[in-house]
């Protein structure tokens, strides 16, 4: 395959890639802008999203319906326990939630392996994407290709939603000056309980996305929660255009370091993270340290 | 002083223990020391400078590997096998530490994770080494030096452990009630002010956090012959979770809680999972209840309810600062 | 002889100038008040004086010698102690036990890692007195986290002097305290300065302290300079009463 080619493909499989990191590391962007908690489930709740929609596509024989539902059904999951757990920890440090949400990671993964036992999963993709399509003369799956243009348009309904619902407008004020907000009468507590459950429900919907292309299994959570972090760190805490640039750039260094440096794609990654660490604490886009 | 009577009592308790106990209990117990030394080292950097390391398990195994290794490859005795394995451990933690406190927090716990997944991915690659998802196996308890095979037997080994715990122990209290330890407690209550006093505060989190991997290298370093394998499960970040938990659950900046922790958690796992499988569930459970209500662990409470004139139940008058 | 000079020191946050070219000298034993509007810039001359934040350009000298490129614990350890505007302690800490860790930074042997009888008995002793000092030797036992506001403002002014520096900076020391409490700091801080001839660096908002405490007054408008001299000089600058929009006189 002449090099333009390839790089043409792998490029698009480095944005599909990007897109479910993508729909991982914004709901943790987006709950850390907001509460200022980094949520160390959120790993946990990509995985539940991989599950659920694996149990939901059984169920109704519809990969779309299952895509609708699992989302819904973690960001629920994700509000109740803020509701209920996060809320009495406000007042305490941040290692009281990195603590709470790493008990709640293993209490979920615990609760998915009874549920749906130790093994890997697979669920079908989609009827009509699960084919293969011809991109610069080489078979390529159709899936990937449907999840890279599902990642930008997410992106791109996330983007308007902050810019302009009034919601999304709420959010970015919390984010900035949540007592502000507080005194101008918005009910704070349902706005963090909102978003604690949008960012869930966001990683939901990523983990539906994946579990055709990686199986749903148990030792996600962990590996996720890396990577979700990893993205954000690159990206910037809190910032919505940092998690995108996160996405891409951990995505492209995966897929190309995995096929020019194999053994060391992993540790690849950890070292841009320690990189923006010590030369940009605040992330390539966020706020300065 | 009230709590060093109260080690010498445990001590001569544990000395006592094998005449008393079955040998299941007696493997039990040996166990529950070795994983008590690990969330020990923990407690070091959790309880005593508020660093939250997710990636123990890591230490854990390194050490463990590193004891087997030299066991099954080298004709070292055990006593040297295992010190060697946790000095090379804490020297290597050193360079490791120095990456992790470059960032602070939550980037900091994220940071030791990474690490720690990384040394379980490498594991599972190094196959030649470390024998890959197998892992080792069949590791000797080799006597010596000198012909000394007196920790050699499942009594002896056993004695070893105490030995190794209670040294372990006097080391940290001794760290823990020292300047070093007055300055770490700083930083635990507040950072940016140790700074301002005129700490390299870098310096003394690299310190124990390289102290406490090493240690809790030597708990794994223990395991090796102790158990006779070494896998990836040691590395794995599950188990990471749960010295965590024993930590939190037994009462950190305690020292002795995390042992009673991890005490608690072995037991505890051993009588639940003969009746369910779902032990490490209840486990997160009970682990969240105490983060939430009872951050002071069961250590904490026990003192809490034995002590009379403290003005907050929360302040800690035994560390680097009592008279 | 001077023991603090600033050249043409300067800090930007993006488009923001928050200290502009200021120029300063602080000799050997005064008390310098540095006092300006809201927003002036106090807060963030401090923070590059001790080296929390570096200048965009200038310098700062300390001692004869240039200390702009070292950290904060290399200026600590020059002689440079602070106290915050927002209060700093350690809450579960005694008042007693939060001295003596300030006066530990001072020992050889502060990293020691085992027994410590004589570092801790030399700090405690220093601890003690600079205690009795600030007049806090009844509350010395109590977890400062607990003591009233006047007293925690005067408990970090006891960790600055416990360091023993030669340049003390108090920022903003009489800050949310009640009129007695402010009567009461004031006179400890009066009697203090008297009797040590420690330099002093203090920004104030309250300039009933400032005139009873101050030798010479810097005034910062928008980062810049706009005035220095003596009380009653400043007082009476008319582009000093007109930066604060009502004087003070």
């Amino acid at each position: 395959m002449p090099l333009y080619a390839f790089l043409v493909v792998q490029s698009v499989n480095a944005l599909s890639q990007a897109a479910l990191l993508f729909f991982l590391g914004v709901g943790l962007t987006l709950i850390f802008g907001i509460m200022r908690i980094v949520n160390f489930a959120h790993g946990a709740f990509y995985m539940l999203g991989a599950f659920i929609g694996y149990s939901a596509v059984r169920l109704t024989g519809s990969f779309w319906l299952a895509l609708a539902l699992a989302p819904l059904a973690v960001g629920v999951v994700g509000a109740l326990f803020e509701f209920g757990i996060l809320r009495r920890l406000y007042r305490r440090d941040e290692s009281a939630f990195l603590m709470v949400t790493f008990g709640l990671a293993l209490v979920m993964t615990e609760l998915i392996r009874l549920g749906w036992g130790p093994e890997a999963l697979q669920v079908a993709p989609p009827p009509v994407f699960s084919g293969i399509v011809m991109l610069m003369d080489e078979p390529f799956p159709t899936y990937r290709l449907f999840l890279a243009g599902a990642g930008i348009v997410v992106a791109l309904a996330i983007w308007q939603f902050l810019e302009r619902t009034r919601l999304g407008l709420l959010i970015r004020a919390t984010s900035q000056n949540a007592e502000m907000v507080h005194a101008l009468g918005t009910d704070v507590n349902l706005v963090r309980s909102t978003v604690f459950g949008i960012g869930c429900g966001l990683a939901g919907v990523g983990g539906v996305f994946a579990a055709p292309l990686v199986t749903a299994s148990i030792g996600m959570s962990a590996t996720m929660i890396i990577d979700a972090f990893v993205i954000v760190i690159i990206g910037g805490m809190g910032s919505f255009p940092g998690s995108l640039l996160g996405a891409v750039l951990v995505a492209f260094v995966q897929v190309f370091g995995e096929y020019y440096l194999p053994d060391l794609a992993l540790a690849l990654m950890y070292l841009i993270m320690l990189a923006v660490l010590v030369f940009r604490p605040g992330g390539l886009l966020g706020k300065e340290a | 002083m009230r709590d060093l009577r109260g080690v010498c009592g445990a001590a001569v308790l544990l000395a006592l223990a094998p005449l008393a106990l079955p040998t299941y209990g007696m493997t039990l117990l040996t166990e529950a020391l070795i994983l008590g030394l690990l969330a020990m080292s923990l407690d070091l950097m959790v309880g005593y400078t508020r660093l939250v390391s997710f990636g123990h398990a890591a230490a854990y195994g390194f050490g463990a590997y590193a004891s087997g290794w030299l066991l099954l490859h080298t004709s070292l005795p055990m006593l040297a096998a295992i010190p060697i394995a946790a000095l090379l451990a804490g020297f290597i933690a050193i360079g490791v530490a120095w990456i992790c406190t470059q960032a602070s927090g939550v980037a900091f716990s994220m940071l030791t994770l990474a690490f720690a997944q990384l040394l379980y991915a490498v594991a599972y690659k190094l196959t030649s080494v470390t024998g890959g998802s197998d892992g080792l196996a069949g590791i000797p308890r080799r006597p010596g030096p000198l012909g000394l095979h007196v920790f050699v037997t499942r009594n002896g080994f056993y004695y070893l452990v105490v030995i190794v715990l209670v040294a372990a122990f006097v080391f940290c209290r001794a760290l823990v009630r020292s300047p070093f330890g007055a300055v770490l407690r700083g930083i635990r209550e507040n950072e940016a002010k140790t700074v301002a006093l005129g700490y390299n505060t870098r310096l003394y989190k690299i310190a124990i956090v390289a102290m406490s991997y090493g240690l809790g290298a030597l708990a794994g370093a223990l395991y090796a012959p102790f158990a006779g394998f070494a896998n990836t499960e040691l590395l794995f970040w599950l188990l990471s979770g749960q010295v965590l938990i024993m930590v939190i659950v037994g009462g950190s900046g305690t020292l002795i809680g995390p042992i009673l922790g991890a005490a608690f958690f072995l037991t505890v796992q051993h009588q639940l999972s003969n009746y369910t499988e779902a032990w490490a569930l209840f486990f997160g459970l009970i682990f969240m209840a105490f983060v939430m209500f009872a951050p002071e662990g069961i250590w904490g409470l026990l003192r809490a309810r034995f002590r009379r004139n403290s003005v907050l139940p929360e302040y800690r008058s035994d560390v680097a600062g009592a008279r | 002889m001077t023991l603090l000079a600033l050249d043409d020191l300067t800090r930007r946050f993006g488009g923001l100038v928050a200290v502009d070219g200021v120029s300063m000298r602080v000799e050997e034993g005064e008390v310098r008040a540095i006092i300006g509007p809201n927003g002036a810039g106090k807060s963030t001359l401090f923070n590059l004086i001790t080296g929390v934040l570096k200048p965009t350009r200038g310098s700062v000298s300390f001692a004869g010698e240039s200390v702009t490129g070292l950290s904060v614990p290399r200026r600590c350890q020059r002689g440079m102690a602070r106290t915050f505007q927002l209060t700093a302690l350690f809450p579960e800490m005694s008042a007693r036990d939060n001295v003596r860790l300030a006066a530990q930074a001072r020992e050889r042997r502060r990293w020691q890692w085992y027994g410590g009888g004589a570092v801790f008995r030399d700090a405690g002793g220093r601890a003690d007195a600079a205690l009795g000092q600030l007049g806090l030797s009844a509350i010395a036992d109590r977890p400062a986290g607990l003591l009233s506001h006047g007293d925690q403002r005067l408990l970090e002014v006891a960790m600055a002097l416990a360091q023993e520096p030669r340049l003390l900076l108090l920022d903003e020391p009489t800050q949310g305290l009640s009129v007695q409490e402010t009567e009461q700091a004031v006179a400890t801080l009066s009697r203090l300065l008297a009797e040590s001839r420690l330099t002093v660096l203090l920004v104030e908002h309250d300039m009933e302290v400032v005139f009873r405490l101050a030798h010479r007054i810097t005034v910062l408008h928008r980062g810049a300079v706009i005035a220095d001299g003596p009380p009653d000089a400043v007082k009476q600058d008319p582009g000093v009463q007109a930066a604060y929009l009502g004087g003070f006189a």
